[in-house]
């Protein structure tokens, strides 16, 4: 049990860093999952065929390969090709790249669930597609979307632990921290306890987020 | 807009022909429909009322033909299609109103989006056509509260706050309970009274008989007779509109 409060206790400030580096991973690729998901779910949803082929590309493409080969192109292939990425803008970029094909295809199924009647009154209206788009589309595929969405947060959030566990160099995010400490310290156990507890306090807060809005906005139909 | 602007016509549907797949929806269509007109479209159900609505109003488009809006041929695409269904007013059966907006948000939303409205003033005529529709307390009710007449009336005045030239219903009562259907007809038929151009798709018939100037009787994607309400049930001149009025009149 000491050894538990040990470890927090002597490498308290390093495991603080990895969190907060951990954190700014998920931010940031969080915002790069959403943008990019929601225009690869218009592309998917535009009445011109190019375009769908287009989106349908990109979600195949990000949901059909591992994260960390994502990561070993976007850091190590590209620099050999000449075009070095930034550490950061590889990790959140491979992060937020790979998520946005899942999200993209939460959002498509949360427009599918409105009624094709939203889109008659809408157009009847005389509001062009991309209005319809923005105004009636999105705001409602994103209401229901929010719980699948959650989902793909707290997936994000382990996920980014890849990153840790990679050649990317980055400040240490919380697993490479512990990975640090492990080694230095040799109590295997005791430290990614420790690591465990951060990535528990991130998710369960995403969690609480995700209730919270679910209560607020729930479209009651 | 078009040179047939002082022209009594509104809306000229000529010759026009629809197919869904191998199936032949609307075959050979031709209906004219005054300034001023309230006209019924009857007849059986998946016979084309619906369609030939959605194609006056551009929801979908036609194999041949020409359907004309105050002079101007409705497009397949493009800019001008959303122009000029600005001008029209559509209602639906299943009222379609927009679940995460508030009523008064719903009945602003085409003036703001579409002729760029101030806000401010867009709410306020909103809420003068939730007074006349007879539902001014439910401003700030959100779809889901209200009973289904009351949502059909606030679909109404969002046509409504369009100020269009012409109201498309497409079986505006056949999803209310009976208790409410008597609300929305009143409604329509006070605008039919202040002149509105209307085109109904309607199995009321004590409504066609009492409010409209004109019923066209369609069957198969063919208009087969067209005449005054009291011409087309006394004495209706195909087969069809008859054995039609008679289950309307005595199921
Ligand atoms: N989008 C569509 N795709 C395929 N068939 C359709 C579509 N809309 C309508 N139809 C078919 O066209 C016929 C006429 O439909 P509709 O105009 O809705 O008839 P009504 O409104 O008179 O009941 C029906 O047989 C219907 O199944
Ligand atoms: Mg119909």
């Amino acid at each position: 049990m000491s050894d538990f409060l040990q470890v927090i206790q002597n490498n308290f400030p390093a495991f603080l860093s990895g969190f907060w580096v951990t954190c700014q991973l998920v931010a940031i690729s969080f915002v790069v999952a959403l943008v990019v998901g929601t225009v690869v779910a218009s592309l998917r949803l535009a009445p011109l065929k190019p375009l769908n082929w287009l989106g349908a590309t990109y979600v195949e493409a990000f949901r059909n390969v591992p994260l960390l080969v994502l990561l070993f192109i976007s850091f190590a292939g590209f620099a050999r090709g000449g075009f070095p990425v930034p550490p950061l803008a590889a990790a959140t970029g491979s992060l937020g790249l790979y998520t946005a094909a899942y999200v993209a295809e939460a959002i498509r199924s949360g427009v599918f669930a409105i009624g094709k009647g939203q889109i008659d009154a809408a157009q009847s209206l005389g509001l062009t597609f991309r209005r319809t788009l923005r105004k009636i589309i999105l705001p409602q595929a994103f209401r229901t979307v929010i719980p699948p969405l959650g989902n793909l947060t707290i997936a994000m959030i382990k996920n980014s632990a890849i990153v840790g566990a990679s050649l990317v160099t980055i400040r240490p995010d919380l697993l490479k921290t512990a990975r640090i400490i492990q080694n230095n310290t040799f109590k295997t156990t005791e430290t990614f306890f420790w690591a465990g507890m951060g990535y528990l306090v991130l998710t369960l807060t995403a969690t609480l987020v995700v209730r919270y809005l679910e209560r607020r906005l729930v479209i009651r139909r | 807009m078009g040179e047939q602007q002082s022209d009594g016509r509104l809306v000229e549907v000529e010759r026009v022909r629809k197919s869904f797949g191998s199936q032949v929806v609307l075959d050979d269509v031709d209906l004219t429909i005054a300034r001023g007109e309230a006209v019924v479209v009857a007849g059986p159900s998946g016979s084309g009322k619906s369609t030939l609505l959605r194609c006056i109003n551009g929801l979908e488009s036609i194999d041949s033909g020409d359907i004309r809006f105050d002079g101007d041929s409705i497009p397949k695409a493009g800019k001008h299609i959303y122009r000029l269904r600005a001008h029209m007013g559509m209602v639906f059966q299943s009222f379609n109103l927009f679940p995460h907006k508030t009523v008064i948000d719903n009945i602003a939303l085409g003036p703001i989006e579409v002729k760029g409205m101030p806000r401010q003033g867009a709410k306020d005529k909103a809420k003068e056509l939730l007074e006349l529709v007879g539902i001014g307390e439910k401003a700030e009710a959100y779809p889901a509260d209200l009973s289904g007449g009351q949502q059909q009336r606030v679909a109404i005045a969002r046509a409504l706050a369009m100020e269009p030239k012409l109201m498309l219903f497409d079986e505006p009562t056949s999803a209310l309970d009976p208790e409410m259907i008597r609300e929305v007809l009143d409604v329509m038929r006070d605008l039919a009274r202040q002149g509105m151009t209307m085109v109904v798709v309607t199995h009321e018939m004590g409504f066609a008989r009492e409010v409209c100037d004109r019923i066209a009787f369609i069957d198969h994607g063919r208009i087969v007779e067209e005449g005054p309400p009291e011409e087309f049930f006394k004495n209706a001149q195909s087969e069809r509109a008859r054995e039609f009025v008679d289950k309307i009149l005595h199921h």
